[in-house]
């Protein structure tokens, strides 16, 4: 079990490691800390317009959405994974020709994830916090308690994706059923109390007591518990088929540059479990936070100024959209065929610009819902100039690798400061007059440079994408 | 006589390792030549190169008159390929991956071309299969399905024989020395010499990146040998040199 434990382990380094060069990798933490450490100077800033206790919440459930990334990534991530490393096989497959159960294997899964994501992520984060603990006026024993509920929430994550998903392989009905009786628990919940049902592992750095944390622990157990008692792996022998859904979507795409790689990149993105899902979780559900986080900003705001930080932070959002469509393709795939990374690219993009219909729809509704009516066009413009731009700044840091964003400090770093700046003069201007967001579409100009530019970049590039 | 494919010099370094090490070879047109090495040999490399999947470190290739370095998308326009592994998009059925690798290509009209494929390779029955759904044999049919779709004058194939049953793999090298006398040329991968030796009319043996042979099995037959006693014993050599 420890040999397995520790196999996995050093696997999730090496996929790093490739993915993102080891030194930059081994950076990741340092980065993670120096952002930790300077973010906490600015919690008694926002504590000005947030109550302490809000800031604290949104951390929780950030780390509480990392778990489930995490989780989610071990579930789904070998398609990722085949379409970076070819035919990736891991040592959760391989161990299955070893006298191993499937739920030893689960468990040593489940066993390398928190202490690796415990050691990349959230012991750089008390770290950072506890050098600026004696700045900003937190006491040690809070930081400790900081230590132990991020953990907590970041398992809470890890082990609710694990359950819904286990529950889901069994019985979708079963599923559904959970579901329901989760929403009504909470809606009964907060009708009863008048506010939203508390959150354990916040709990423990709120109010810690020896109960909560005990409580805590053992509820996520039990998950982690049920989890492995369920856990089924998916039959390899099923087969999953289709209607012709290839020729209907060329011909529909046929305004686009490459309709036919335009029409595969649509049916990925559909069949792989994204469409609706991908656009709630990762669009729509982060931008309902923003709105929530931003609408706490409002009275410090001016008129419309939630509405026009919407739009930009939509913008960034939308930006990631190129990324659902790299993130299931297999590149392997077109090495026998005549296209390039450039084709590749210039399609993507083609298929990206018809997406953002979707952040353009939200950012109207968004208008339409606050009465921000008479600053649609500079939101609107804000959110496809902001977009337009980062994923431009995304093309020629990444190529068709978007999800070395995450991964990789310099890059990221690079990223956030050719993202940020712009973003920055253009809330600035956007707050000053509303109208004067529309200069954000400017920003497409420079995006298309930009992206020509990274084109080039990545056609020169040794193909390893093949 | 016309060459199809000429390297020169050919070579491929990843940081220390030698993958391929100034290869020259040319190959005939109307040739079924085999490319034959243990693992590791850098048969794979020389396709990737070959086919501009990958820039060579050092050296020329030019592939029906495309120079695979400057217009690497132009060869794969003019040549049919089987990667080393079987890839088709997880997301498709292997029917639209037909119609897809089709539509890439530019051709019109393929499903003539596909169900003959279907048919031939008696996967009729998993046309609608999602690709990832699929058995390693099928998406090797799948592969090999496509790399002949546009009927090109050239394939360059990687142990396109590796994951098919022995009915399949008859019936496939069939398929090949037919594909040859219609004036195509195979220049295709493998390690199974006993098939190079059955179908192959040009043969060069790699290891360790160098080139040691070049011939043809009937310069072989006429010298009394066999290609796998010969490949051993080269092989052997070498190693034992190093």
């Amino acid at each position: 079990m420890f040999e397995l434990f520790v196999a996995m382990f050093r696997e999730e380094w090496r996929i790093h490691a490739v993915l993102f060069g080891p030194a930059m990798f081994a950076l990741l933490p340092a980065l993670i800390g120096a952002m930790a450490f300077m973010g906490a100077f600015l919690v008694p800033v926002v504590n000005r317009a947030l109550p302490a206790g809000d800031l604290a919440a949104i951390v929780h459930i950030l780390f509480l959405l990392l778990g489930a990334m995490v989780g989610g990534f071990g579930l789904v991530g070998n398609e990722v994974m085949n379409r970076r490393f070819g035919q990736a096989s891991f040592v959760a497959y391989a161990a299955r020709a070893l006298p191993l159960s499937e739920q030893r294997i689960f468990a040593a899964f489940v066993a390398k994830d928190t202490v690796y994501y415990l050691i990349l992520w959230i012991l750089p984060v008390i770290a950072g916090v506890a050098l600026a603990s004696p700045f900003i006026g937190l006491p040690p024993e809070a930081v400790l308690r900081l230590f132990l509920s991020l953990q907590l929430a970041f398992l809470a994550g890890l082990a609710g994706l694990f359950l819904a998903t286990t529950v889901y392989g069994r019985s979708k009905g079963a599923f559904a059923g959970l579901a329901v009786a989760i929403v009504v628990a909470v809606g009964a919940f907060s009708l009863a109390s008048g506010a939203l049902p508390p959150f354990p592992p916040l709990a423990v750095y709120r109010d810690f007591s020896w109960p909560v944390l005990a409580g805590t622990v053992a509820a996520i157990g039990v998950a982690l518990a049920v989890s492995l008692l369920l856990f089924r792996p998916q039959s390899a022998g099923g087969e999953r088929r289709h209607p012709d859904r290839f020729t209907g979507l060329r011909r529909r795409l046929g305004r686009l540059p490459y309709p036919a790689l335009g029409a595969k990149d649509l049916l990925d993105l559909w069949r792989s479990g994204g469409g609706v899902g991908q656009v709630l979780f990762s669009l729509l559900l982060p931008l309902g936070l923003c709105w929530f986080l931003l609408s706490l900003l409002a009275p410090v705001l001016p008129s419309h100024g939630v509405l026009l930080l919407f739009a930009v932070l939509a913008g960034v959002l939308a930006s990631t959209m190129y990324t659902w469509l790299t993130a299931f393709d297999t590149l392997g795939a077109y090495a026998c065929l005549p296209v390039g990374v450039g084709d590749l690219i210039r399609s993507k993009l083609g298929l990206f610009a018809l997406l953002q219909l979707v952040p353009a729809g939200v950012v109207l509704g968004a208008a339409l819902l606050s009465g921000g009516t008479d600053v649609v066009l500079p939101a609107l413009g804000l959110a496809l100039g902001v977009s337009a731009w980062s994923v431009g700044v995304t093309v020629y840091l990444a190529g068709l690798s978007p999800n070395v964003l995450v991964y990789d400090p310099r890059v990221l770093l690079t990223y956030l400061a050719g993202v940020g700046l712009p973003v920055v003069v253009l809330v600035v201007l956007g707050l000053l007059h509303p109208w004067l967001g529309l200069l954000a579409l400017v920003l497409i100009v420079p995006a298309v440079l930009v992206v020509r530019s990274g084109i080039r970049r990545w056609e020169a590039a040794d193909s390893a994408f093949f | 006589m016309a060459m199809v494919i000429e390297a020169r010099g050919l070579s491929k370094h990843y940081g220390e390792t030698v993958a391929v090490d100034s290869l020259d070879l040319e190959v005939p047109a109307g040739a079924l030549y085999g490319l034959l090495g243990p693992n590791g040999s850098g048969k794979s490399t020389t396709i990737r190169m070959l086919t501009g999947q990958t820039p060579a470190s050092a050296g020329t290739a030019t592939v029906l008159g495309v120079d695979a370095a400057a217009d690497p998308v132009g060869v794969r326009r003019l040549v049919g390929i089987i990667p080393e592994q079987e890839t088709p998009p997880s997301f498709l059925t292997a029917a639209e991956y037909l119609r897809f690798a089709g539509a890439v290509r530019g051709l019109d009209g393929i499903e003539e071309a596909a169900a003959w494929w279907f048919e031939f390779l008696d996967f009729g029955d998993k046309k609608d299969v999602l690709c990832k759904d699929l058995s390693r044999g099928t998406r090797q049919k799948l592969m090999f399905a496509q790399a002949f779709l546009h009927s090109p004058r050239l394939a360059l194939i990687d142990e396109p024989l590796v994951n098919f049953d022995p009915i399949v793999q008859h019936d496939v090298k069939e398929f090949l020395v037919d594909y040859v006398r219609r004036g195509n040329t195979i220049f295709l991968s493998t390690h199974i010499l006993e098939v190079a030796e059955e179908v192959c009319t040009g043969f060069a043996i790699l290891h360790r990146g160098r080139l040691l042979a070049t011939g043809t099995p009937d310069e072989l037959r006429e010298a009394g040998r066999h290609l796998p006693d010969v490949f051993l014993e080269l092989v052997r050599q070498d190693r034992n040199h190093v």
